[in-house]
């Protein structure tokens, strides 16, 4: 290891903000080089964009696939700290020093302890749209975003409370039970609520449900109907007969009497023998529930119903006294003696009171209270013909409807305010009305008529609202004058409740008593002025709802049960209003198109003659569809179902956020990008029609991990399309939407998600529209040639105008012009949007926390000539934060700003990283195989299905076996302690598991046998989840045979296997950069500022290379003044040694250990190195088309850029034509030269500058002004340059009689257009260097047919060759422009610079190796080797023997020589063909 | 086919449509069509292109454009000025072109005043139509018939 330096002020720790692609890959970069990584990530696990994708462009490799290794290498790296689920809060400090503090948010599972397995999300009810899917699928509240993530851990999706938990007077977990009920788990629902309260039965017919108020859904809409699910579920149970009371707690506590057996006294009892307490109702009547009984009519509550629910309330341990009524049966005292050491008074407000008016006292007129509990008891209570009720509550309603059912002809309700202001519940209101029952409202009752004793008619008297009075509500006033007659016989009064309080008892008497009537009781804790006495219910707080009462008989035993244990009284944790969640889900128009369901109500004409129940219960169904309604608002729902079956105990309902501090001594940002949001454009009709996707949806739709599982199918109805549009620029070179730049990588995921979709459905018709295709990357043409020839896909160029739906048509009319001007509309069966990349506000608020310069339009700046720079010291940036930008180039930006970050710190290096030391690996070879195996339940993810127990017995019975043992969780923290036990205590050799995938746990088990001193090679793991218990989950005995199977063969292999060294190489420290142009440079000075020594070799005289030529770029800046600086600083470098004139004659040796020759004219020398970075360069073509080199006036780009740099061009200039795609993209050079659009468009601005009027036409095929460069592109045709396109078989021809003239077919106007050209300008094809070829030959690497340089993997290893130690960078790569070279130079040389920082390269340790005595030295093996790891050589010098032999630290293990090999004379180590022979065997 | 000789051309013209209220943007367009593919007169007459109008501007083929039709024939909706991703105005180049073609002489100094007049004109049979369209649909038709016939002649 490079030794840090010893004085640094310098934090040798990086912060890597964004755990996509860019992230992992920094991290990556900077933990290998030796700095210390944080990964901030504010999802639950690292990987990005690129996880969701997939297929990647032009490989159409799968994203999961190429990225998942690096995601588990980056989460399994022991310097690089992964925090996710964590949020940037504030950064200070400088440059070298930041201090920075990072909001971790709570998971609600605890990372340690949860393995993953899953058994949380499958009872979890809330599902929820998942935004890994793009929200085409559903994912649970406890989720995992997908399944190779790291950490491979769940996270709670918790947003607070939802809003109808705070309307609860009672505080029931309202959106837990109906998520439940959702969820078809009713009994589970019912739990729910009566771990709460009792009486649901009763509850759901009678709650005036102040939760409904506060549904989120209501505020827009009808609320979800609650109150009516929970009557549903307690019919359910009742219906099903598997209601079960709670197990009584036998404690044996105190004795504690209630007064009253309504619903807070039942409340109270029940409360109270949960705890443990004996209570015992007394109740003064012979029917038990109060004013439930009493005072609600039967067809809302019948009296089954509520005797049930009162029996539920007594079989949990309460005893019920009947006829007993305090002061008159017994006293306060006497309950004292009887042993009784607390009570609770729940009395209830039973004494109605009549209206004070004239005629008081006349027969006919009678109170509410008396009335309704007469018919309570005789149903066929006599009543008048026309009834008049006062009042305008629920008693009032109730009377009125009871009223008409025991005969009334006509029913009138008087109420003084207006309908509005009616405290009757919406839905008796409502019934009222329907039932034919007339109200009158703002009228009230001045004096009753009488005829005889008895009541004749009412005068009553208009009211007006005048000011509101205390409670908030208009006072009515008289109006005066107003008065008029109703005929009516009976009058009811239903104007409100008093408390009873007459009782003949001593210790009654003492009670203080409200002004209005009321036991006066203390709010919080229920205590009145009597010792051990509470009150509760009405009785306290005068007349209020059963739910009301309810809250406060729990509340009334919870202060009882304090007051006995002698404990200061704490109230229940309640829901408060600061609880409730801020950021409820937005109430989308599919959620109001559902109405809310509405329960069967028996026929109008039978139900007023009886005191039949009117409402009846959902049926199943309709529960599930009306809490499905639920919006989820707080998504986690508190239902508490996943801490049950959690096995390993890892959710924690109750963490909180934890802030942290951490020290760095720089950052790299790498937050990425948004997608534009399609449903801003609304004539694409994005989320008004659900077959029109975004291309993330439809990246989503083709992957086989997506929400259709790779079935290629339209969200709306599942129906495979046979017609896809694509629609491009959708939110990019759109001012309208404010992104005028262009996203780049459009243009590329459209085509490939096109030719992936007709790979998928064979024969399926894909069209793409677009203005410009810009293919303009790496083989990005041979692509989009091979997408339209091969495969079929139809390209048009227009930008579609509309899409809309044809009346009744499922399918989607795509609108547009053609260039020749007609109106099209064609139809197709899905439109996908190729959504452009944005910037977020998110994203601007993070650069506002790193105080760095963020762009108008929201992506980080970055300087041009250092594009990994912020505008703050020791902040680097990559990827798409800092602009639209495809993989490779992020990948290729976040190594470049890796190492600029490592170059920072460079004295720091090593000073915070660890190294992990393991005891002495003890030496088991030639001893007799001694294997431990340890089975995995997996939760009851294996242990559901396959019989774990008998596999574990099976295994103890197999050849070596002398230990086996079953666990929950093999890969739990615990059992790696236990496994390292068990390795000493039965003297283990080989270690066996059969649980999951060896992919994601092979690591862990094998640091846990090095930890045990055994080598990590006698190590064997077989999947008996993925491949036994998931795949036969139908069949257990199969998935138990077949786990059987699987482990006799693993252990079959495990007697044979060898421990496994890897080879470990000496490492010079220092590189050789072949190429000294722009990349070439910037590769050695960053090798250098990382502190290790360079040769920048030259085969010209002069640094520079291309640079030379250019002048000047888009933001005007000088490159001569740039080049020579930072050829100063080279020539300044001690560290770097130029020599011009130079080249590479030949070079050997391998990663870490070369050594070239490196020659110029006069001399050959020797260098020694540990890497190299090719950075050759390239060249404009000399064009032999359009009269180049026949004519002065014919030119190139370069050439015009040297004339408007001299200010050369001359005033009779007055017209000049560009022709674009000079020998690119055509037959033989199928690749776009990338540069030449931006170089015309940058040289036409200058003209422009120069001389305003010269007209200037640019003769194009596609403007591919990419990324930010757009701007440019409009600035130039704002300045009146003419842009022309014209096809490849209509090239623009040149006619030189009579000064030069360029003709070109106008495509739009449908003519030929003559241009006058007093200067052509040919933007002419870059070309790699002529000495690639040679090169290649001697480092060993490959080209690509156009001669570039062909990388080790085009998407995640851009700078780099299958060949470990070398490196590529600039044109030699492929064309590119200057702040890209600087970047993939950069890149480059980070990457050279991870392996100069080590003192020993370790390689592979499962490598290949040849057996001499069978090699026929063919040399077949050599020819196969990507990574040119063999090589035929002498073995035995006086035998003259030759062989194939392997450089185990270029060996990557791949086995593809092994398989090559004709005479069976390589093996893999570690996978011999023994080894898989004996597997075999045993099978 | 006689090709278009840019040096018979005026390349000022773009300019020139550019200084007028709301042409400022003209030179922006790239071209995409959308303009045209929303237009609600392009799509029952192929001859009414806006894209390729703005086209003509820019190569400065002024006489062709101010002495053509199909200026006159814009309903002045606003559909391509809010469609258009470049903010180019096409309705107001639209007024602008009137203007000028007026004012240059290739129409009678009245075009403007009888266009706006016709304009008024059909929005009244347009209104009465859709009147008769609600109240009786067989007179409708009849008197659709009629509209068209006389026209065709």
């Amino acid at each position: 290891m490079i030794k840090p330096a010893q004085q640094s002020n310098k934090v040798g720790a990086v912060l890597v903000i964004g755990g996509g692609v860019a992230g992992i890959q920094a991290s990556l970069d900077l933990a290998d080089s030796g700095q210390k990584v944080y990964l901030l990530e504010k999802s639950p696990a690292i990987g990005g964009y690129m996880a969701r994708l997939d297929k990647t462009f032009p490989t159409n490799d799968c994203s999961m696939c190429i990225l998942s290794p690096k995601i588990v290498e980056c989460g399994r790296h022991l310097n690089i700290d992964t925090l996710t689920w964590s949020e940037l809060q504030d950064v200070s400090g400088e440059a070298g020093n930041f201090k920075v503090k990072v909001r971790r948010k709570a998971r609600y599972v605890d990372l340690e302890k949860c393995t993953g397995c899953g058994d949380c999300a499958k009872v979890c009810p809330v599902s929820f749209p998942d935004e890994f899917d793009a929200e085409l699928g559903n994912r649970k509240a406890v989720f995992r975003p997908y399944p190779q993530a790291f950490p491979n851990a769940f996270v709670i999706d918790k947003r607070g409370k939802a809003p109808c938990r705070i309307g609860c007077p009672a505080g029931i977990n309202i959106n837990a039970y109906v998520a439940l009920t959702a969820a078809g788990k009713f009994d589970e629902a019912l739990d729910v609520i009566l771990e709460t309260v009792p009486l649901p039965a009763v509850l759901g017919r009678v709650c005036d449900h102040p939760c409904e108020i506060e549904c989120h859904l209501g505020s827009s809409h009808e609320p979800v109907a609650i109150c009516a699910l929970k009557r549903f579920l307690a019919d359910y149970r009742r219906e099903k007969g598997t209601y079960k009371a709670a197990p009584k707690v036998e404690q044996n506590l105190a004795k504690v009497a209630i007064i009253g057996s309504g619903p807070a006294g039942l409340a109270a009892a029940r409360e109270l023998a949960r705890k443990g307490y004996k209570p015992e109702i007394f109740e003064s009547r012979d029917k038990a529930g109060g004013m439930l009984r009493w005072g609600i009519p039967d067809y809302r509550l019948p009296p089954d119903v509520l005797d049930a629910d009162i029996q539920d309330v007594l079989d949990e341990g309460v005893k019920l006294h009947l006829n007993k009524k305090l002061g008159k049966d017994f006293t306060l005292a006497e309950l004292k003696k009887q042993g009784f050491e607390a009570v609770v008074l729940a009395v209830g407000a039973q004494l109605g009171s009549k209206f004070p008016v004239e005629g008081y006292d006349l027969d006919g007129f009678v109170d509410c209270i008396d009335f309704l509990n007469q018919a309570n008891i005789n149903p066929k209570t006599k009543v008048g013909e026309k009834v008049t009720v006062i009042g305008g509550g629920n008693s009032a309603v109730d009377a009125a409807r009871v009223a008409l059912r025991l005969g009334a002809k006509e029913v009138t309700i008087v109420y003084r305010r207006t309908r509005a202001e009616m405290p009757a519940i919406e839905e008796e209101i409502h019934a009222v009305e329907k039932e034919g029952i007339n109200i009158i409202y703002l009228t009230a009752p001045s004096r009753l008529i009488a005829e005889g004793d008895r009541v004749r008619a009412m005068e009553c008297v208009r009211m007006k609202l005048g000011e509101p009075d205390e409670s908030g509500r208009r006072r009515p006033v008289k109006v005066a004058g107003s008065e008029f007659i109703i005929e009516t016989d009976m009058v009811i009064s239903a104007i409100g409740q008093k408390v009873d309080l007459s009782g003949d008892d001593e210790d009654s008497k003492k009670l203080s008593v409200t002004k209005w009537g009321t036991i006066d009781a203390d709010s919080e804790n229920a205590s009145t002025n009597l010792d051990g006495v509470f009150a509760a219910g009405d009785a306290a707080t005068g007349p209020a709802s059963v739910i009301k009462a309810i809250a406060q008989g729990r509340k009334a035993a919870n202060a009882v049960d304090c007051y006995l244990r002698k404990v200061p009284f704490t109230p229940e944790p309640q829901v408060k209003p600061e609880d409730i969640t801020d950021n409820p889900p937005a109430v989308e128009e599919s959620d109001i198109k559902v109405p809310r369901c509405k329960p069967e109500e028996i026929p109008l004409e039978k139900r007023i003659v009886n005191f039949d129940e009117v409402e009846k219960t959902f049926t199943e169904e309709q529960a599930i569809a009306e809490a499905n309604r639920c919006l989820r608002c707080a998504v986690c729902s508190e239902c508490m179902a996943c801490v049950t079956a959690c096995k390993a105990e890892a959710i924690c309902h109750d963490a909180e956020d934890e802030i942290e501090e951490i020290h760095v001594g720089s950052i790299v940002a790498v937050p990425g990008f948004e997608e534009y949001l399609s449903k801003l454009k609304y004539d694409y009709g994005y989320s008004r029609y659900p077959d029109v996707v975004s291309s993330v949806q439809f990246e989503r739709i083709l992957s086989a991990s997506g929400p259709f599982a790779g079935h290629v199918q339209r969200p709306s109805d599942g129906v495979v399309p046979k017609k896809i549009a694509f629609l491009q620029c959708v939110g990019s070179r759109d001012m309208s939407c404010r992104n005028d730049y262009c996203s780049s990588v459009c243009c590329m995921y459209a085509i490939k998600e096109a030719v992936i979709a007709k790979e998928h459905l064979k024969g399926v018709d894909v069209t793409i529209f677009f203005m410009d295709m810009r293919a303009f990357g790496k083989d990005f043409d041979k692509y989009y040639e091979r997408a339209k020839s091969e495969y079929g896909v139809k390209f048009v160029r227009a930008r579609v105008s509309d899409v809309f739906k044809n009346n009744g048509d499922s399918r989607l009319t795509v609108q547009y012009s053609s260039e020749s001007g007609c109106v099209e509309n064609d139809d197709f069966d899905m439109v996908v949007l190729s959504v452009g990349l944005e910037s977020s506000a998110e994203l601007r608020e993070l650069g506002k926390k790193l105080k760095i310069r963020v762009e108008p339009n929201g992506f980080f700046y970055s300087r041009p000539d250092e594009p990994l720079c912020s505008s703050r010291e020791g902040i680097f940036l990559a990827g798409a934060a800092c602009g639209p930008k495809d993989i490779p180039e992020t990948v290729i930006q976040a190594s470049g700003a890796a190492g600029k970050a490592a170059g920072f710190l460079s004295q720091a290096r090593n000073t915070l990283t660890v190294e992990r030391q393991y005891p002495q690996q003890k030496d088991v070879r030639g001893q007799t195989p001694r294997i431990g195996v340890f089975v995995c339940h997996c939760g009851i993810n294996i242990g559901g299905i396959v019989d774990v127990p008998s596999v574990t017995e099976y295994a103890k019975s197999l050849p070596f076996v002398v230990y086996a043992e079953e666990n929950l969780y093999t890969c739990s923290q615990d059992t790696q302690e236990h496994i390292k036990e068990m390795i000493v205590e039965h003297n283990l050799n080989r270690v066996v598991v059969a649980s999951c995938s060896p992919r994601t746990h092979e690591p862990l088990f094998q640091e846990t046998l090095r930890e045990a001193g055994l080598n990590p090679h006698l190590f064997e793991m077989t999947n008996i989840r993925d491949q036994c218990s998931w795949v036969h989950m139908d069949n257990p005995e199969m998935a138990t045979e077949k786990s059987k199977d699987l482990l006799r063969m693993i252990i079959a292999k495990s007697a044979y296997v060898e421990p496994l060294t890897a080879s470990l190489v000496d490492v010079t420290h220092s590189a050789l950069v072949v190429g000294g142009g722009l990349a070439g440079m910037t590769a050695a000075m960053a090798i250098a500022e990382q502190g290790f020594e360079v040769t920048l070799i030259e085969k010209q005289k002069q640094l520079g290379g291309n640079l030379n030529n250019l002048k000047y770029t888009f933001e005007q800046n000088d490159i001569g003044k740039y080049l020579n600086e930072l050829r100063q600083k080279i020539q300044n470098n001690e560290k770097i040694t130029v020599r011009t004139q130079t080249q590479l004659e030949s070079i050997e040796g391998f990663v870490g250990n070369f050594i070239s020759s490196l020659k110029n004219s006069s001399e050959s020398i020797t260098y020694e190195h540990g890497a190299v970075v090719v950075a050759t360069g390239g060249s404009e073509y000399k064009p032999t088309e359009y009269l180049y080199g026949q004519r002065e006036d014919v030119i190139t780009q370069l050439e015009l850029e040297q004339l408007l740099s001299e200010q050369k061009l001359t005033d009779d200039i007055k017209s000049i034509v560009m022709i674009q795609c000079v020998g690119s993209r055509e037959q033989g050079h199928m690749y776009c030269s990338r540069v030449c659009c931006n170089t015309a468009v940058k040289n036409a601005l200058k003209i422009k500058e120069l001389s305003p009027k010269t007209e200037i036409y640019i003769l194009y095929r596609d403007m591919r002004t990419y990324g930010f460069s757009e701007q440019y592109f409009q600035q130039a045709r704002d300045k009146g340059v003419i842009f022309i396109r014209y096809d490849i078989d209509s090239k623009p021809q040149i006619s030189d009689k009579k000064g030069l003239k360029v003709a070109i077919y106008e495509p739009i106007i449908g003519e030929q257009i003559q241009l006058k050209a007093d200067l052509l300008v040919l933007s002419s094809r870059i070309e790699p260097c002529e000495d690639n070829d040679n090169l290649a030959q001697l480092l060993k690497v490959p080209t690509n047919e156009d001669g570039f340089f062909l990388e080790a993997h085009v998407k995640l290893r851009p700078v780099e060759f299958a060949t470990e130690g070398i490196f590529v960078a600039g044109l030699a790569h492929c064309p590119k422009n200057i702040s890209e070279t600087i970047a993939q130079a950069q890149a480059a040389a980070a990457k050279a610079c991870v392996i100069l920082s080590k003192e020993k390269y370790e390689a592979e340790a499962r490598v290949s190796h040849v057996d001499i005595s069978r090699c026929s030295a063919c040399g077949t093996c050599t020819g196969v080797c990507a990574y040119k790891a063999i090589e035929i050589v002498i073995v035995d010098q006086r035998r003259d023997l030759l062989a194939a032999q392997v450089n185990p630290a270029l060996c990557k293990g791949c086995g593809a020589c092994a398989a090559a090999c004709r005479s069976g004379a390589i093996d893999i180590k570690g996978i011999t063909d023994h080894q898989i022979n004996q597997m075999i065997k045993a099978l | 086919m006689e090709k278009i000789n840019t040096e018979n051309l005026d390349p000022n013209f773009k300019y020139d449509v550019s200084a007028y209220p709301g042409g400022e943007n003209i030179k922006l367009c790239y071209s995409c069509g959308t303009c045209t593919a929303g237009c609600p007169v392009s799509a029952v007459d192929a001859d009414f292109n806006p894209r390729k109008i703005i086209r003509q501007v820019i190569l400065g083929m002024r006489k062709e454009v101010l002495s053509s039709p199909v200026i006159w024939r814009c309903v002045q909706c606003y559909s391509c000025t809010a469609k258009c991703p470049q903010n180019v105005k096409f309705r107001d180049i639209m007024r602008a072109l009137r203007e000028m073609a007026a004012a240059e002489g290739y129409v009678d100094k009245q075009m403007l005043e009888e266009v706006k007049k016709l304009d008024e004109f059909t929005q009244k049979i347009r209104r009465d139509m859709v009147n008769l369209l609600v109240k009786d649909k067989a007179e409708f038709n009849t008197v659709k018939t009629k509209i068209e016939k006389s026209i065709s002649k």
